[in-house]
């Protein structure tokens, strides 16, 4: 059994336009910083590569 | 309607004899925190070589104080006190009589362990650094001190367990709060990555360096130590998403982006966290290179929860941002509350984060970690995870928590030298860091008092970035001063009130599936995923033991 009582309707109504807000701050922001990381990654990685 | 739950559930009040010990844990996180502070500026200094120790003290035994107090002690003890008030705040505002008894006498075997090793290490009987790896040994003082900190913390967590299966009952069929729940993921990742490091100090230390055994097995010890030491990092880290996750979005005036997401994220660093000891142990021999790939793998998915906390942050601060006004692609980050340090110091410690958490990858990646093993880069990696990331946020949790539990409020005069403090930290943790960093990949060993190398070119080149560090260092003590100060005037001087006790809430109902409550279901995914890490490997070293080692002094 789900512990959650089932959503109301006016709950369910919110839920969909949190939802559809733009996150397209946050989609750009998680871009950045997978890019940070591969950059970083593949810097260290070189390094690596130069000194074998 | 749902406001007014909102403001109702906000104001209850953590009552007294929960706020007692919460503060208990807290004022000796932050009376250890100010001795740890004093010592790590010290090595800053001694390292730059701008100063030199007097004779009756050693670099290795300030080293030892800096990263017991700091990494072990202002860590367990802040942890414990803010998850005690946490699951009295969201139990209506109290714990269960169970939970304080296990409380307190968790409290006392805590502070009895502790002033047992500091004592050893102020007697420069013990100057085996945080990790105290055999074979440098230390008094059998130390080690039992150190057990006796985990044992305390561990009645700690039966308190915090008990409070959870008392609200449980009393809410048949509900949701737990998402603080109790991440409490209790926190709790049980603790319980079972200490009972290896338990097994270390009462089964291999002890006896060693009572002299009832002549020998001790290093790789074994090692294994044993990292099946603990890399989810202690976890261990840091969730109680600061607990701080991220729950508290931050109320202080914004936003909402939790996810309560699923949010638990989900807890669940796979409760799994993942444990079974990745060997990337710890790239460089060491003794353990076959497939078992290390394996945990190199498991290690990379531990990556996942940290990323969806990113996500789950951004996304957070966006919809609230957007809420109050912000357009566009940014728009929204100005709407944040930047002069507030509630939220202005964790949301540094996010930034710290970032980096740190992509160091943690590249340490982790076998050819990567040959570049970077045993080099002050890793120092540099560990200030800013669990000196900045997590640090930053205790502080930024500490500046309400005491306030209310001492019945005050954090004033605006407060919350502006806090601020600066804020960003003296900041600012000396990223010199710092930075120069450990950069002079880590250039292969400058870590752990090592001050030395030219026999006037070697390339080692003294080192120096001036030694020198930054120091200052770096020096910084962070300013920092450490302001911050016990206004801490000090928080609990004791500020003005009478109700400082609020934030908890975020939802939009509205979330479902969140029924299965990502049932430890047992998980604990047996966790005891899976550690009998294939570790049981072979661990049989290994023990079927073929290398020779043992009988114990160093080195200082």
């Amino acid at each position: 059994m789900r512990p959650d009582p089932t959503p109301s309707k006016k709950n369910q109504e919110k839920q969909v336009n949190t939802d559809t807000e733009p996150l397209k701050g946050t989609f750009t922001s998680v871009l950045l910083l997978g890019a940070f990381i591969v950059v970083c990654w593949v810097a260290v990685f070189a390094l690596f590569l130069n000194r074998a | 309607m749902l406001r007014l739950k909102t403001e109702q559930t906000n104001h209850v009040q953590v009552d007294k004899p929960s706020a007692r010990l919460s503060l208990a844990f807290i004022i000796v996180a932050f009376a250890s925190l100010s001795v740890g502070a004093l010592a790590g500026m010290l090595q800053g200094m001694v390292r730059g070589g701008v100063i030199h120790l007097p004779s009756w003290i050693n670099y290795y035994q300030i080293l030892t104080a800096h990263g017991v107090l700091l990494g072990l002690v202002f860590t367990t003890y802040f942890i414990v006190g803010f998850l005690f008030s946490g699951m009295a705040r969201t139990n209506g505002g109290s714990l269960t009589k169970t939970a304080l008894r296990f409380g307190w006498t968790g409290f006392y075997t805590m502070l009895i362990g502790t002033l047992m090793a500091a004592f050893e290490i102020i007697r420069n009987n013990a100057s085996v650094l945080y990790t105290f790896y055999a074979p440098l040994k230390a008094e059998p003082a130390f080690y039992i001190g150190s057990a006796l900190l985990v044992v305390g913390s561990w009645l700690a967590g039966y308190g915090m367990i008990a409070n959870y299966v008392a609200w449980k009952k009393n809410h048949k069929g509900q949701r737990s709060p998402l603080f109790a729940y991440m409490a209790i993921a926190t709790v049980a990742l603790w319980q079972v990555a200490t009972t290896p490091l338990a097994i270390e100090v009462l089964f291999q230390l002890i006896p060693w360096s009572m002299g009832w055994v002549p020998t001790v097995n290093v790789i074994l010890s090692r294994t044993l130590f990292w099946f603990f030491g890399h989810p202690l990092v976890y261990f840091w880290l969730m109680p600061a998403y607990i701080g991220w996750y729950v508290c931050v979005p109320r202080i914004i005036g936003g909402k939790i982006f996810s309560d699923a997401l949010s638990r989900v994220a807890f669940v796979l660093l409760l799994l993942f966290s444990i079974p990745v000891g060997f990337h710890h142990q790239l460089m060491e021999p003794g353990i076959s290179p497939a078992w290390k790939m394996i945990h190199v793998a498991l290690t990379l998915i531990v990556v996942l929860p940290s990323l969806m906390t990113a996500f789950s942050m951004f996304a957070t601060f966006e919809t609230t941002g957007r809420a109050k006004g912000g357009r566009g692609l940014y728009g929204w980050f100005k709407h944040l509350p930047w002069t507030d340090v509630r939220f202005f110091a964790p949301f540094i410690g996010m930034l710290f984060f970032i980096p740190a958490g992509t160091g943690g990858i590249i340490n982790a990646s076998n050819q990567l970690n040959a570049v970077v093993h045993n080099t002050i880069w890793v120092t540099g990696h560990f200030h800013i995870t669990v000196g900045a990331a997590v640090a930053l946020t205790f502080y930024g949790i500490a500046y309400w928590l005491v306030p209310h539990l001492t019945g005050r409020t954090l004033t605006k005069k407060a919350n502006r030298v806090a601020m600066v403090q804020i960003v003296f930290w900041s600012v000396g943790m990223f010199i710092m860091s930075t120069a450990m960093h950069y002079l880590g990949l250039q292969g400058v060993p870590r752990r090592t008092d001050y030395t030219d190398y026999m006037n070697n070119a390339e080692a003294l080149s080192w120096i001036p970035w030694q020198r930054v560090m120091g200052f770096g260092g020096g910084l962070l003590f300013v920092s450490a001063v302001l911050l016990i100060g206004v801490l000090i005037y928080l609990g004791k001087f500020a003005p009478k009130g109700n400082e609020e006790y934030p908890i975020g809430e939802t939009d509205g109902e979330q479902y969140t599936p029924a299965i990502l409550e049932r430890w047992p279901v998980w604990l047996s995914v966790l005891a899976v995923l550690i009998i294939l890490a570790y049981a072979m490997p661990i049989m290994e070293q023990i079927q073929h033991a290398p020779p043992g080692s009988p114990p160093l002094r080195t200082w």
